[in-house]
């Protein structure tokens, strides 16, 4: 329950309304004060005034001072008249209820227009600033501009003064250039007249043909100089021919740094292409067309495997692995006869290249692999390296767990580690 | 880039730009004039000669030539002041001296080359320098040749691939050396990235290297006194400036070597005016502007005792950005320090004045 504050004391002339309100020891703030054109509320819990003023007041003009344990208004009234006193005496609770609802959506309104018109004010600064800035810099432009322009018609003026003055020079040479010619055609033909007897000289009917006054005296005039300046010219140089190496480009476009890495890996790869393609076109002209298939030199060689020669076999692949070095089943084969014959090195090189080239390891090729690894293995034991051999045999064995031949002769080997172990 | 600074620098002024309808592949200044020649290709596949004057900020077209062939480069390095010949080389090989006021028939006329003649070069002319006037050709069979307008037909030296060799595009040649009458170099640059330097006195080759990149420009920084420096371009942007006082018997030139943008550099060209300035044009239609800075010691010697060049440095005075098309050929004004042309794959050919070069 607000303790209503009733110590009021208020005076009026025609335009204002004063109004004391006494605070009984409560500090007020603006925050308590609510002013609204009908409507006056001052709340500082517990305290509570309120005040429904019989007319309506200019809020936004009206002023409250706080101080001195005193709120002092000064309201000013809308409509200069007096007042029968300061609120509405006989107001009903809905009325008042009214109002005061009333009162707090108009103050609402009146916040919201606020705020709108300092937005308002706000952008219309920074448009004026931003205008401000752009005006000075096209100041400063303006002023280099100038500066530049000023540099322009410096160099204008001093162009047109030179070349005006070439003009001049020109004509004055012209006009020098006749003078000297009536010289020399007086000349000559005094010489001419001396050298009778001497193959005459055709120039004189050239020195008629003077077509333009300023221009063509300068091609006829060379007619007469060269005479003269050739004697001090050295004759043309004797023909010689220098030969010349370029450093070597492959290609027929220019060179450029940024190209080089490119280029290079070009060429790189068109060179693994022709080795594959054409080994030895030397050789390769005796054979016929089939033997040039390195599928059909496989099938011969894995014939003379069958029958038993196997150099022939080896040659066969040999040749087949020279066409084609990316056929694991060559090497394979190759590996196969080597140990055949005993080449045990041999074997197990082939055997690992077919294993290189049998990567990645997928179910296709585990036949082969294990070919691979038993092969190889078998030339480790023979060589008595017998730990390789084992590992190899195992590798086997993990491809194709269930081959009973490779697992006996895995023991073998155990068995014949686990001795040489014993006995040393 | 603050403005006091910025402004001391050499800045490039655009003063004046015509639009062509033709692809201009080179542009010259005409000596003792203010008049410049444009050469190129036009759409119909006829080689175009055109004469421009300057006149204020304009250009005004004094005369148009047509030829039958797209003519590629042009020089008026070996004709005397007062002929002012023009000798070009075209895409059919054929390489001619012309005199502009009757361009009708060749004053010279030989088919040197196959094919293209990429890269023409003349000396010996305009009062510079002593000796024969003469022009080198290098073309895109793989000769250098040079060539005495006195001499019909026959080159008066011959640079070929040995037999059997086969052949790379020339691109680039240029003349230097000629203090006296008898010496005389030619550098030829190829698309593999080969330099080679000739000696015409002794008709043999002199040096060659490898830069690693085709070979864009070359060009010696004065055509008439005893070779100095020498600066190759190539592609991927990058040129090298070599010391050319001192060669080395193993080690060739000393150079340094800058990457200036990521595209080619087409050409260098140095100031008549100031040999240690030039501007190379690049494939982003960028001009960028360099001095060099000699080294306190042009020599020294290495562990044999042996001489070697020392190379300096360079720095960049100004770059500009003018066009979006590789600006494709660049001539500097013989008599007004600071002037330029430049032409560009964009069809436009540009003058261009280059300010603050004295306080350089």
């Amino acid at each position: 329950m607000p303790l209503w504050l009733r110590e009021h004391r208020w005076h009026q002339t025609p335009a204002a309304v004063f109004l004391s309100l006494p605070l009984r020891g409560a500090r007020a703030t603006p925050a308590n004060i609510f002013c609204s054109e009908r409507y006056l509320k001052v709340s500082i819990p517990p305290f509570l005034f309120e005040a429904i003023l019989y007319a309506p007041i200019d809020d936004t003009n009206s002023t409250a001072k706080i101080g001195n344990g005193n709120i002092f208004f000064t309201l000013y009234k809308k409509e200069p008249a007096m007042w029968d006193s300061l609120t509405l005496e006989n107001a009903d609770k809905e009325k008042l209820q009214h109002i005061r609802e009333n009162a707090v959506l108009k103050a609402q309104q009146k916040a919201r227009e606020e705020t709108e018109a300092k937005k308002a004010t706000q952008e219309e600064h920074k448009k004026y600033a931003l205008e401000a800035t752009m005006k000075l810099e096209e100041a400063e432009r303006k002023r280099i501009e100038d500066l530049k322009e000023k540099e322009r018609q410096k160099v204008t003026e001093e162009l047109e003064l030179w070349r005006n003055q070439q003009k001049d020079a020109d004509k004055y040479k012209s006009i020098q250039k006749e003078g000297e010619l009536h010289q020399e055609i007086g000349q000559l033909k005094e010489r001419r007249s001396e050298k009778i007897t001497k193959t005459r000289i055709p120039n004189e009917g050239t020195s008629k043909t003077r077509p333009k006054p300023t221009k063509g005296c300068h091609g006829s005039c060379s007619i007469f100089l060269p005479n003269a300046k050739e004697e001090e010219l050295p004759a043309p140089r004797s023909a010689a021919t220098i030969k010349v190496n370029f450093t070597p480009r492959v290609f027929p476009t220019a060179l450029r740094e940024s190209r080089v890495a490119e280029e290079e890996e070009w060429l790189h790869k068109q060179a693994e292409a022709r080795r594959t393609i054409s080994a030895d076109l030397s050789e390769l002209e005796d054979l016929k067309e089939e033997e040039k298939n390195p599928d059909w030199l496989k099938d011969k060689g894995n014939k003379m495997f069958a029958m038993g020669n196997y150099l022939a076999a080896v040659n066969a692949y040999n040749l087949a692995v020279r066409l084609n070095n990316k056929l694991p089943l060559l090497y394979l084969n190759r590996a196969a006869c080597h140990l055949k014959l005993r080449n045990l090195h041999k074997a197990i090189e082939d055997s690992s290249k077919a294993l290189e080239l049998l990567t990645p390891p997928v179910p296709d090729n585990e036949e082969a692999r294990v070919k691979a690894y038993v092969r190889r293995g078998t030339a480790f034991c023979q060589l008595e390296l017998y730990t390789e051999g084992l590992q190899d045999y195992e590798a086997a064995l993990k491809i194709d767990p269930k081959n009973k031949n490779i697992e006996k002769d895995a023991e073998k080997i155990r068995h014949l580690i686990q001795g040489t172990m014993q006995c040393s | 880039m603050s403005a006091a600074p910025g402004l001391e620098r050499p800045q490039v002024v655009s003063h004046a730009q015509q639009a062509l309808n033709y692809t201009v592949f080179d542009c010259k200044w005409v000596p003792r004039s203010a008049r410049l020649l444009c050469l190129g290709s036009a759409a119909r596949g006829t080689g175009l000669v055109q004469l421009y004057e300057l006149r204020g900020a304009r250009l005004e077209l004094l005369r148009e030539i047509e030829k039958p062939k797209p003519i590629k480069c042009g020089t008026f390095g070996a004709t005397s002041l007062q002929q002012r010949y023009l000798a070009t080389g075209d895409f059919d090989g054929n390489l001619n001296i012309w005199n502009l006021e009757a361009p009708e028939i060749p004053v010279y006329s030989v088919k040197g080359h196959k094919e293209i003649i990429n890269s023409i070069d003349g000396v010996g002319g305009l009062g510079i320098g002593e000796g024969a006037p003469e022009i080198v050709t290098g073309s895109r069979d793989g000769t250098v040749k040079v060539w005495d307008p006195r001499q019909k037909d026959t080159p008066v030296a011959n640079m070929e691939p040995v037999q059997g060799e086969s052949k790379r595009d020339c691109w680039t040649v240029a003349f230097g050396n000629a203090y006296n009458q008898e010496e005389r170099v030619v550098c030829a640059g190829y698309d593999n990235g080969d330099i080679k330097l000739f000696d015409l006195k002794t008709m043999s080759l002199r040096w060659e290297t490898n830069i690693k990149n085709g070979v864009c420009s070359v060009e010696f920084d004065r055509k008439d006194i005893n070779m100095n420096k020498l600066v190759a371009t190539s592609l991927e942007g990058k040129f090298h400036v070599f010391d050319m006082r001192t060669q080395h018997p193993t080690k060739g030139f000393a150079s340094v070597s800058e990457k200036a943008q990521k595209s080619t550099i087409w050409q260098v060209r140095h100031l008549p005016q100031n040999r240690d300035i030039f501007m190379t044009s690049g494939g982003s239609g960028s001009l960028h502007l360099w001095k060099y800075e000699y080294p306190a010691q042009r020599s020294k010697k290495d562990s044999e005792g042996a001489e070697m060049g020392v190379a300096g440095s360079v720095s960049l005075l100004q770059n500009v950005t003018l066009s979006t098309q590789p600006i494709s050929s660049l001539d500097w004004s013989p008599d007004k320090k600071g002037l330029c042309v430049c032409g560009a794959f964009d069809q436009t050919v540009r003058v261009l004045i280059v300010t603050k070069l004295n306080k350089i």
